[in-house]
């Protein structure tokens, strides 16, 4: 019986600190007025230079040594042709021993990169996974995606050739761009080559409401399937 | 107040207490010192922070659970915000687990019920289900639960309770297997339940007996309390904590400021080795000066500037100002440096460039090319007034002009290169520090609309007053010099090689600004004056042949030189050709070829090309001049006439020998008392000659050397040779045929008086043989000098000759009719007699004339008079074989 009064208390001093956090989290949820913020998720095999290639477009700089992700998270406010816009950077980890968690991550995401690394065919083949995972979890083929082969700074030790990525990009019908997160190559034209298909997407979405909200039932239906 | 910190972004984004978090953003305070908060989901995170840079921070994130921001506060920009957040959550962690969080073992979690949990934050609810969820990382995303459900909750204590919630939240990962043993498990702890609270008791018996002995001896001293204090146990209470305040503060006082003193000097010598650099800047700015390395002194200062620009630290700008003002001082110093000439040009650049990092207020370029113009405007002065000078104070030293003269070709050489040498090398500077400024390299504004046109102008100014001075140097002393250089005799060579080397000094000048990419306009000017001086160069070697051969009389000895076909000559054309050719191969040689973009020099209807006409005619003329002197003017010698006449100068017949066989020797041994009459002929034979080979000669010379013919003048001087020619021929009759026409009529009349007029004429009177004889005399003298050329002369003097036997014969009629036969006979007979011996002169004016004659006289009536004559003929024409050979020898047939 004592037990039971103790377990009651337990408990409802775990609710007091509940509702504490739910508030405090409620009120930072609340911004006034926020420009329209653009999903972006990084994803490609581990050391492709993901991270590499947002802290450069974040913050100017390139870090040498490498220190694998798990999930990272960037947010900032960018022009984006004469617009101002939020852009919110999930850069989510390569490593095989994170892949588990990927799949809650992708559903997120508004558009992508897709980052394999120019020197490492492996990285390149992972791409097809990658591309197949999103597609799987967004159930849309016409997602914003870039291809990206990174490192093109390594010019000599290149071992994806060219024509290879081209290729690929052509059966997805998605662009290709060779980024150099080092020399800061295209960084910025891939993040805003990206926010430019999101932003179409978007207003493509809401003209054609009907499909929209169709759209919204079908992705409804999925979850209930995986409940 | 800075601006205020900024997170944007987290690394990881979610973990359980303790992960190490990568913080990055903008304005994450200036130093460590600066960071006074960090709160990760509202847990204080400070002590763990390290701040790394004004971007990024990483610290440990705290106890937290759920999502939250990161608000990092610093002193100097206050509170922040962040656009990322945190999410924390605990792991349930077993043995198994590798885990940053200590794990009190007493109490592993897997024991349901009956433990009471170490401190209410780190309990975690045992699962329901019985399952672990340990290794469990895989974390639905919260913002999908609450989209699931709207007004669910996880919370196995919640009112709205959703299973869905938890499950996802917990189970997402667990095989429908175990969910299965899960629920079997839950079902059957349920029905425990549901067996009673009896057996519960009973079990647990032990315990719940302790338990009630406490809570009646918890109540038992609450209600003894209760007794001793009364109602109010409080104020006793704040009496004694008052009381150890004071006591504690008393105690720790002295040393708390004494820590304070400790901290406050640690800061200060803290602040000194971190701005060290500021506060060594000054000594280490004077010691950079000294040697010259300037660009060291741009980097500090601007390092400073930038580190503490705008500081509020009164000593810093106090540093600072000092500093300013030795920067100052550095610019007005850099600036006078690279103002003052002579500087080089990279010199300057580097002086500009220096200035432009100062940040120099006013076009730091513009200035170094103005002053590199007025630099070179100055220059071009000085050469000038140096060798103006220098000019003047020889002049008035030297009286002898022959010296002066040729000191100051070299002068005027000197000067020449002086300039040339001025003017390229200081374009060669101004230019390309102008082409670099205008190409923007070297700041300024090179954009004012008014600079190209200045630019412009200011080399214009520079070539031109180039070009005057060379101009003043080269053109117009140069005629002088060029007169002095002829006058002495290595004058020519002189003169030629300096034309040569000022030539060579100009078109080197030139030759640089074409490599410098000038505008056109000034190069035309420099080419300009080339081209001009090219001319000069011209004028001057014609003005020096035209001196040479107005001179040229001097130089006539009387030599015979050579028996030409158009008379014996002396080396007066030969002399002419030679100038000539002197002076048009000069000409070729130093000034008509054109250098690198010239104009050629005598484009034709060109002003060079009317005055190498021009020139030529004159030295042509003058020749033509000296000839005529020479032939013409004779002072002191007379007209040798006298000696013509036999009949009235015994004398004759040695004279005319010791003329005629003077004549022959002198063509070998010199002529220097060459009679006039032979001067004349010689004269107009080197006229003659000169006309028909020598300006062939010249002409062909002209060709030869690439100059256009100059035919009209050629022209001119051939009809002024002719002319001459005529009148010498003239001068020669007048003076040689006229006194011997002269002659006849008194040598005709000598013997009248003792002619008998019966008496039986036999023979011509004597004054026929005289006039053969002066014919043969003139024919002689003429024949000597002119030779195949000398018919001319001799057919003039017999047309007079006959033209005055006309005139006798016309007026002979009256003595005819007194006479009669015998003395129209004798008539007859001498008309004959001359007509013969003249025969291969006469002309056909001069045949009319002894017709005319003859034919006043009455024919002969009988065969034997008629018979009488042709033997008189036949008698004369043998006797005076000799004669009339010599007079009709050499002849050619007109
Ligand atoms: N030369 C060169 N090196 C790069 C480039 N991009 C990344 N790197 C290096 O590659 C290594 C891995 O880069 P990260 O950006 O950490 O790789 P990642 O894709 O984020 O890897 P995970 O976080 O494990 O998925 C680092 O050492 C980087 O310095 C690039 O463009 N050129
Ligand atoms: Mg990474």
């Amino acid at each position: 019986m004592f037990s039971a009064i103790a377990y009651r208390l337990s408990t409802t001093f775990l609710e007091e600190q509940q509702v504490c956090g739910a508030s405090s989290s409620a009120m930072s949820k609340k911004p006034a007025a926020q420009p329209t913020l653009h999903k972006v998720i990084m994803v490609g095999s581990g050391g492709v230079g993901k991270s590499a290639l947002t802290l450069q477009f974040m913050y100017d700089e390139f870090v040498e040594d490498y220190e694998p992700t798990k999930a990272d998270s960037y947010r900032k406010k960018v022009v984006l042709d004469g617009e101002e816009v939020q852009i919110d950077i999930l850069d989510t980890a390569g490593q095989e021993d994170y892949a588990a968690i990927r799949d809650n991550y992708f559903r997120s995401g508004e558009g992508f990169l897709c980052v394999f690394s120019i020197t490492e065919p492996e990285s390149f083949d992972a791409t097809q996974e990658f591309r197949e995972q999103i597609l799987r979890v967004k159930n849309d083929e016409s997602i914003p995606f870039l291809l990206v082969g990174n490192k093109s700074d390594l010019g000599d030790k290149r071992r994806v050739p060219l024509d290879a990525c081209r290729e690929r990009a052509q059966a997805w019908q998605v662009p290709y761009v060779e980024t150099s997160a080092k020399t800061r190559d295209n960084v910025d034209k891939v993040f805003f080559d990206l926010m430019r298909e999101i932003r179409s997407r978007k207003s493509d979405d809401s003209r054609t409401a009907n499909g929209n909200v169709r759209d919204k039932v079908k992705r409804r239906k999925i979850k209930c399937a995986i409940l | 107040m800075g601006p205020p910190p900024v997170v944007t972004g987290i690394s990881p984004k979610e973990g359980p207490p303790g992960t190490r978090v990568t913080i990055r953003g903008e304005f994450l305070g200036i130093s460590a010192t600066d960071l006074i908060g960090l709160k990760i989901c509202g847990c204080d995170c400070l002590l763990s922070a390290e701040w790394k840079s004004k971007n990024k921070i990483v610290a440990r994130s705290g106890p937290c659970k759920g999502r939250g921001d990161i608000i990092v506060t610093t002193k100097s920009g206050g509170e922040g915000t962040s656009t990322v957040q945190f999410r924390g959550y605990h792991e349930s962690v077993g043995p198994m687990k590798e885990s940053a969080v200590w794990v009190e073992e007493a109490a592993p979690p897997s024991v349901p019920w009956g433990r009471r949990p170490m401190s209410p934050t780190a309990y975690t609810p045992p699962d329901p289900l019985g399952l672990s969820t340990e290794g469990d990382d895989c974390k639905f995303p919260e913002e999908e639960l609450h989209e699931l459900f709207p007004d669910g909750s996880g919370k196995l204590s919640d009112e709205n309770f959703q299973p869905g919630w938890y499950l996802l939240e917990h189970h997402s990962n667990t095989s429908y297997e175990d969910l299965k043993a899960g629920m079997i498990f839950l079902q059957r702890k349920v029905e425990g339940q549901k067996e009673g609270q009896l057996s519960f008791l009973k079990a647990n018996t032990g315990a719940v007996m302790d338990q009630l002995d406490r809570l009646v001896l918890l109540k038992n001293m609450y209600e003894e309390d209760h007794r001793k204090n009364g109602r109010e146990p409080l104020p006793s209470l704040q009496s004694a904590i008052e009381e150890s305040i004071s006591l504690a503060d008393s105690l720790f006082s002295e040393i708390l400021s004494r820590k304070e003193n400790a901290d406050n000097t640690r800061e200060a010598l803290s602040l000194l080795t971190r701005h060290k650099f500021l506060f060594q800047l000054p000594s280490s700015i004077d010691k950079n000066i000294k040697k010259k390395e300037y660009d060291l002194v741009v980097n500090d200062y601007t390092r400073a500037k930038n580190l503490f620009g705008n500081t509020d630290v009164k000593l810093f700008q106090k540093i600072l100002a000092e500093i300013d003002k030795k920067i100052e001082e550095l610019k007005e110093n850099l600036y006078n440096r690279m103002k003052t000439m002579p500087i080089n040009v990279q010199e300057q650049t580097k002086y500009i460039r220096l200035l432009i990092s100062l940040n120099w207020e006013g076009d730091a370029a513009w200035t170094a090319i103005l002053s590199r113009k007025d630099y070179l405007m100055a220059l071009m002065n000085k050469v000038k007034d140096h060798f103006k000078q220098k000019e003047e104070q020889e002049s008035n030293e030297k009286g002898r002009r022959r010296a002066r003269e040729c000191d100051w070709g070299a002068w005027r050489a000197a000067w020449c290169g002086a300039a040339c040498g001025a003017l390229a090398a200081e374009l060669h500077a101004l230019w390309p520090l102008a082409r670099r400024y205008f190409a923007g390299d070297l700041a300024g504004e090179p954009a004012a609309p008014q600079r190209h046109a200045d630019l412009k102008e200011m080399i214009i100014a520079a070539v031109e007053s180039f070009s005057e001075q060379m101009r003043a140097c080269l053109l117009v002393g140069g005629a002088g010099s060029g007169a002095g250089g002829a006058a002495g005799g290595a004058g020519a060579d002189v003169l030629r090689a300096r034309l040569v080397a000022n030539l060579r000094h100009l078109r080197d000048a030139y030759d640089s600004l074409l490599k410098l990419d000038l505008p056109s306009q000034p190069l035309s000017i420099v080419e300009k004056v080339i081209f001009d001086y090219r001319v000069h160069g011209m004028t001057v070697f014609l003005q020096r042949a035209h001196k040479r051969v107005k001179s040229l009389a001097e130089k006539e000895t009387w030599k015979i030189e050579e028996f030409s076909d158009y008379g014996a000559i002396t080396n007066l054309p030969h002399l002419l050709e030679t100038y000539m050719n002197e002076a048009l191969s000069s000409i070729h040689k130093c000034v008509l070829n054109s250098g690198r973009r010239e104009n050629p020099l005598l484009n034709e209807g060109s002003e060079p090309s009317a005055a190498l006409q021009r020139h030529t005619q004159q030295i042509l003329l003058a020749y033509v001049t000296v000839l005529r002197e020479l032939a013409l003017h004779h002072e002191d010698q007379d007209f040798n006439n006298t000696s013509l006449s036999v009949a009235l100068d015994q004398r004759l017949d040695e004279s005319c020998a010791g003329g005629a066989g003077g004549g022959a020797a002198g063509g070998a041994g010199g002529g220097g008392a060459r009679s006039w009459q032979q001067r004349l002929l010689i004269a107009g034979a080197n006229a003659h000659y000169t006309r028909r080979l020598t300006l062939n000669n010249i002409l062909e010379a002209f060709h030869t050397y690439g100059l256009p013919k100059p035919t009209q003048a050629i022209q001119t001087t051939k009809d002024a040779l002719s002319t001459l020619e005529s009148s010498i021929a003239e001068t020669y009759l007048e003076h040689k045929g006229d006194p011997l026409v002269g002659t006849i009529e008194p040598s005709m009349y000598m013997g009248r008086h003792q002619t008998d007029a019966e008496a039986l004429v036999d023979d011509a009177r004597p004054y026929v043989y005289e006039i053969i004889n002066n014919l043969i005399a003139v024919h002689a003298e003429v024949d000597s000098v002119c030779g195949a050329a000398s018919t001319r002369y001799v057919r003039d003097i017999c047309e007079t000759v006959c033209e005055e036997l006309a005139r006798l014969a016309a007026c002979a009629p009256r003595h005819a009719a007194a006479h009669a036969a015998p003395a129209a006979f004798q008539a007859r007979l001498e008309y004959t007699l001359l007509r013969i011996a003249v025969a291969e002169h006469l002309t056909r004016k001069a045949e009319n004339y002894l017709m005319e004659a003859l034919a006043g006289l009455p024919p002969l009536e009988n065969e034997e008079d008629k018979k009488r004559m042709d033997n008189i003929i036949q008698g004369f024409k043998k006797r005076m074989e000799l004669q009339l050979a010599s007079l009709n020898c050499n002849m050619e047939t007109v």
